[in-house]
């Protein structure tokens, strides 16, 4: 029996150092074939690494870690820089694959998501040689970590007001209960900036609209997302805004079955389901990622708040559904620019 | 208050997030009552709920994803079966440790096979099921009729689970193993045989309820989409007391807590107080508030036949 034992004991490690490894290096970019006659630019570009940890979300949320994973690619094609992803299975992680790339001495490591806040502090603390750049968190007593922002009232303001207009005209799927809803995925500030911007968008163009926000208290949970969105249904809502990841897929199936509409966040949604996505909020991670890692190569790297928004297209909206009539694009379109003038400010703090 | 009880989605939503966890506590009942202690269902549903997409966009059959995803469910529960089993291995580290592989190898696969924008769109779903009869009753109607088939298929499980265990020899032997395998081996009994039929049953099941949620409520798969549900349903079958029944009940007893703080967060209660319900209930099921629960009396232990 004792052989047995020692047979279990490999095959455990086996599992473990598998998983680790699988999950360590799921992602890692295939490097093109080295050419014979680099230019010292190329080489320059080469040796500089940078290494993005995703949060527990994964790159498949077909949200932010996605969009930030879109920005490190086009950076490894556009700059020719070395880059590396490693995915965060659970809180515990973060501190882990920050450290692990920090001591592997890459130049930039990104860490995408307000849950990494802490991580991000202590990791940043410990290696003040290497540039930290987080996303949705603000950090800004550290010389060596950038905080990318984002305004995402400002787009959520935008989908809100288009959600109240198609309401207010019974457009499409509509039939006028003049209810929308939110499935948030945690009350947290980068979600709740979406719904403060969704409430005063749709308030601003429909004053009477009654606006249900409920909470998943997860972002991997999808068949929770599917029945708090039937619940929102149930309850009277026909347009419902998902910021809440992977959650949200359900949000999304919930409406194609209810045959109502949703509206996509973070990355354009549209294509998950084109007749009942009305459009999405979008929030451009991967430019954000993109334009960190490009001046951080140039040697331009400012620590501190790097904000986001509509002016620099940080944040805007997607594809808009085929059901909505352009009077309501052009309504829209003029609100944006009234945001970008400064004509109207919108407050990222929601309303109860 | 009054209206929240007669919103017809209240109770369908009840039955709905019941069924992920009714199944792997129906599977976790065999599993225990024949020895074992299974805490790896939380992985065997996650790698089923995964290859229920794979085999269901691969044939454009949902039929064959469930299937698939079954096949690989036990195939995951054989090994498991064999380590705690055959080999004597602690039964909690093992689960521990595929519960970590499933997490690693579907998020790696997942990225390999489909790349960063996840499981394909077209994807085919279960078919949902209109029951005749039923489906036209106000109220009734709209909670029972229209879930997805799999919900109809956990109702003939549980009914087919109790009978098995209950009422028929093989369920009588399945039980001894888990009570007494001395005395089982002493009776001709094949305690390892068993034991292997108890994890196995427990694996498929336990695939049914993954491949639910990714086939049967959605037609996409996302990194740890099982969200713990398989170790809800641990809790489930103690609560139920290692009965099919009591852990269906504990099932609908959880998803009715969950649908109920959907429900409620728009009254005037705290969000956050409201979100904690199905978590304070798993507590106070785990404390014994449901009346002692007592295991099978050797439901963990290893066994090394004596001859």
């Amino acid at each position: 029996m004792k052989s047995w034992r020692v047979v279990l004991a490999f095959l455990l490690i086996l599992i473990f150092s598998g998983s680790v490894l699988l999950s360590g290096c799921s992602s890692k970019t295939k490097q093109e074939s080295t050419q014979p006659q680099q230019t010292t630019q190329e080489a320059k570009n080469k040796n500089f690494k940078v290494g993005l940890v995703t949060d527990v979300g994964g790159i498949n949320d077909h949200s932010f870690n996605q969009m930030a994973y879109e920005g490190l690619q086009r950076a490894a094609k556009e700059l020719g820089v070395t880059v590396n992803v490693i995915q965060s299975k659970k809180m515990e992680d973060y501190v882990p694959n920050l450290t692990n790339l920090a001591q592997q001495g890459y130049d930039l490591v990104i860490a995408v998501g307000f849950m990494m806040h802490d991580a991000t502090e202590e990791v940043s603390q410990k290696f003040p040689n290497t540039k930290f750049m987080i996303i949705d968190s603000e950090i800004t007593d550290k010389p060596n970590v950038a905080s990318a922002m984002f305004k995402t009232e400002q787009c959520g303001y935008l989908v809100g007001a288009m959600a109240g207009l198609v309401e207010k005209e019974k457009v499409g799927k509509v039939k006028g209960t003049n209810t929308i809803g939110v499935v948030g995925g945690m009350q947290i500030p980068p979600v709740d900036s979406f719904i403060a911007g969704y409430q005063q968008g749709a308030k601003a163009v429909n004053p009477g609209i009654k606006i249900i926000v409920n909470y998943t208290n997860s972002f991997t949970d999808p068949a929770a997302g599917k029945q708090m969105a039937l619940t929102e249904i149930s309850q009277g809502a026909e347009i419902i805004f998902q910021v809440a990841g992977g959650t949200g897929d359900g949000v999304i199936r919930a409406a194609q079955e209810k045959n109502v509409y949703a509206i996509g966040v973070d990355a354009d949604q549209s294509y998950l389901a084109p007749d009942h996505v009305l459009t999405s909020a979008v929030k451009r991670v991967d430019v954000a990622t993109f334009d960190i890692i490009k001046d951080t190569l140039e040697g331009k790297f400012k620590s501190g708040i790097v904000y986001f928004d509509l002016k620099n297209n940080g944040v805007g909206i997607g594809k808009v559904n085929k059901d909505v009539p352009k009077s309501i694009i052009d309504k829209v379109n003029q609100l944006a620019q009234d945001i970008i003038n400064g004509k109207i400010q919108v407050s990222d703090k929601i309303s109860k | 208050m009054k209206e929240i009880f007669l919103n017809p989605q209240l109770w369908a939503a009840t039955l709905a997030m019941a069924t992920p966890l009714a199944l792997p506590a129906l599977g976790g009942t065999f599993s225990e009552r024949s020895g074992v202690v299974n805490i790896a269902m939380e992985g065997i549903m996650l790698i089923a709920a995964f290859f229920a997409v794979v085999f269901a966009h691969m044939t454009g059959s949902a039929w064959i994803g469930l299937s698939g995803a079954m096949i690989v469910g036990l195939i995951v529960a054989l090994v498991f079966a064999w380590a705690a089993v055959s080999l004597t291995a602690n039964q909690i580290i093992l689960g521990m440790a595929i519960n970590i592989f499933a997490s690693g190898i579907t998020a790696y696969l997942l990225n390999a096979m489909y790349g960063f924008t996840g499981t394909p769109v077209d994807t085919p779903m279960l078919p949902t099921v209109a029951i005749p009869g039923i489906k036209s009753i106000p109220f009734l109607g709209q909670i029972l009729s229209g879930h997805s088939v799999i919900v109809y298929l956990m109702i003939i499980i549980l009914f087919a689970a109790d009978y098995f265990l209950f009422h028929t020899n093989l369920g009588l032997r399945l039980r001894s193993v888990g009570e007494n395998p001395e005395a089982a081996e002493t009776a001709g009994i094949n305690v390892i045989k068993l034991r292997y039929l108890g994890v196995a049953l427990s694996g498929i099941l336990s695939a049914m309820g993954g491949a639910y949620l990714s086939i049967g409520a959605l037609n996409s798969f996302n990194p740890d989409m099982t969200s713990g549900r398989g170790y809800i349903a641990l809790a489930a079958m103690i609560f139920g007391k290692w009965t099919p029944f009591g852990s269906f009940g504990a099932a609908l007893l959880f998803g009715f807590a969950t649908a109920l703080s959907m429900q409620l967060q728009n009254t005037a209660f705290s969000k956050n107080i409201i979100m904690m319900l199905p978590y304070i209930l798993t507590i106070l099921a785990l404390v014994g508030v449901g009346g002692k629960s007592v295991p099978p009396a050797a439901d963990g232990v290893p066994y090394t036949p004596k001859k």
